[in-house]
Parts: C-alpha cells; structure tokens; sequence
C-alpha cells in the first residue's frame, strides 16, 4: 500500500514539475541487417532476443519503433550509443508522439 | 568472392575467422577509408581550445558530405535541438566511430596469416565498423532509392557492381559473426531457465 501511494505521490509531482516521459525512436533503414538490429537492441539494452525481435520487427513493418523510455538525459545517451552502432535513432517528448 | 568462411565460435567467447591477402587487404582498405572519412570532420583551429578538450565542437550543422551525415546523424528531429546535441555530442560519436575501425585495422594488420581472433567486446567492435563501412556503401549505392534486384543487375562495366559485391559480401561476414554471438546468448538464456 505505502509503495502504490508513493508511486502516485511520484507520477502527480512529475507531472507538475513538467517531467513528462521521453522517448528513443529507432527508424527503418534499407542497409542495418535484421538480425544485428536484433542483437545491438539485445547488447544496449539488455533485452531477451524474444523483445528485441519484436522491436525490430515493428522497426522494419511500421517504419519505427519506441525502444527506451525515460528522461530526456537517459534518452540522450540510448541515442548517441544507438548512433555509436549505426541504427537511425532519434529522441522525443513522450506526449507529444 | 569469398575465400573465408566467415566466423565461428571457438570455445568460450572467442569467435575465429580465416581471411585469404586479398580478403584482408580489402577490409584494411575500407577501415582504412573510415578512419579518413571521419577524420575529415575534426574541426581543425576554429575551436576554443578548452572547449575541445572536454569534446565541445563549433559543428552544429550537420555534415554536407551524404555519407557523413549519415554516419553523424541528427539525434533529433527539431533543428534547434539538433545542433545543441550535436556541439555537445558529435566529437565524441565521431572518436568512438574510430576507435571501432581503428579496432578492426590493429586485428587486421596484426595477423598476416589471415586469422582473426576476437573477444566478445572486440566483436562488438568490429560489428560496429563492419556496419559503418555498409552504412557508406550503402549511400553511395543509394540502396535507399534502388532495390537489390536492380543491384543485381548492374552490367559488368558498372563500377557500382563491384562496390554491391563488397557490400553484400560484408552483410554475409557481418551475419557470421553475429550468428556466432547469438549462440553464446541462446546458451545463456537456455542456462538461465534451466536454473530457474
């Protein structure tokens, strides 16, 4: 009980303080291979290869797929590690999508 | 074109590929391309010295050059944004970008019989500028606009023929190596459930 009211106590000051969510938008790209997209999101970000399968699938069917959420700085550094391996990933305000 | 037969895993995260001269002269030209490519970013003399230091760039634009700017892109959609990222950011993507190919030249360069012997991390790494090099051949063969049925047919006279066959052989070495990877993980997984 003391954790569900600390949670809601956390979520109603982040969105008074303006904390909204932000997003890691990783986007199709004609060369990255399926299977190394597949295994960079499992090497970055610790992902089992089942979710990371599915995240690039979404990548490749829709276009785009949200990888990481959380604050602008931690998006900024999923973004630039992203970058360092070559997938096309850009960061954004989670409720502005 | 392929004499090697790509990596394997031997053991306990060591993955192992054989590569003809012609073979490894080709990867060290390409890696080698790299590292000038990117080296032609570095912003000689109009920087504030201590900003430098601490990797603070006066590139708030992106690259005019195709290939660099994708290799650099933009990690946002707003321009604003963008290039505030980027005076901050960019210097360091670029190093990190050639210490992966600088990785890949030292292996290369170090083994004159062919074999490369690589760690998990030092996989990581040449995965990494395995997929720079595609990532540029990739723009000068505008993969984007053309498909690979149309690569495919390319005449023989084509000097893009060539650059699709490099390009395609450096996806099949690229799959090898992370077929080889993706054991050690499938093991791991296979392990963790066993446990549980």
């Amino acid at each position: 009980m003391v954790k569900t009211a600390d949670k809601i106590e956390e979520e109603i000051r982040a969105i008074f303080s303006g904390e909204t969510p932000w997003v890691t938008i990783v986007w199709d790209d004609p060369v990255n291979l399926q299977s190394y997209v597949t295994y960079v999101f499992m090497e970055l970000f610790g992902y089992s290869k089942v979710k990371a399968t599915e995240l690039m699938l979404q990548v490749h069917n829709e276009g785009k797929a949200i990888v990481s959420t959380g604050t602008r700085e931690e998006m900024e550094h999923d973004v630039a590690r992203l970058h360092e391996y070559g997938l096309w990933a850009t960061l954004q305000r989670g409720d502005l999508i | 074109m392929s004499a090697t037969e790509g990596f394997k895993r031997h053991g306990d995260h060591s993955y192992i590929a054989t590569f003809s001269e012609s073979e490894r002269e080709v990867l060290l030209n390409l890696c080698e391309q790299i590292i000038e490519l990117l080296a032609e970013r570095v912003d000689h003399g109009h920087e504030d010295p201590l900003a430098a230091m601490v990797g603070i760039t006066s590139h708030d634009t992106p690259p005019e050059d195709e290939v660099l700017h994708r290799l650099l892109p933009n990690a946002y959609a707003d321009e604003v944004d963008a290039s505030e990222f980027r005076r901050y950011t960019e210097s360091t993507l670029r190093m990190k970008k050639q210490a992966h190919a600088v990785t890949m030249r030292i292996h290369l360069k170090s083994s004159p019989d062919g074999v490369i012997d690589l760690s998990h991390d030092e996989a990581n790494a040449w995965l990494g500028a395995i997929n720079d090099v595609r990532l540029a051949l990739g723009v000068r063969l505008k993969v984007e606009n053309n498909s690979h049925e149309e690569l495919e047919l390319l005449s023989p006279d084509d000097p893009l023929r060539g650059v699709y066959a490099v390009y395609t052989w450096l996806g099949w070495l690229q799959e090898t190596l992370i077929d080889s990877l993706m054991d050690d993980v499938q093991e791991d997984e296979d392990s963790q459930l066993g446990n549980s």
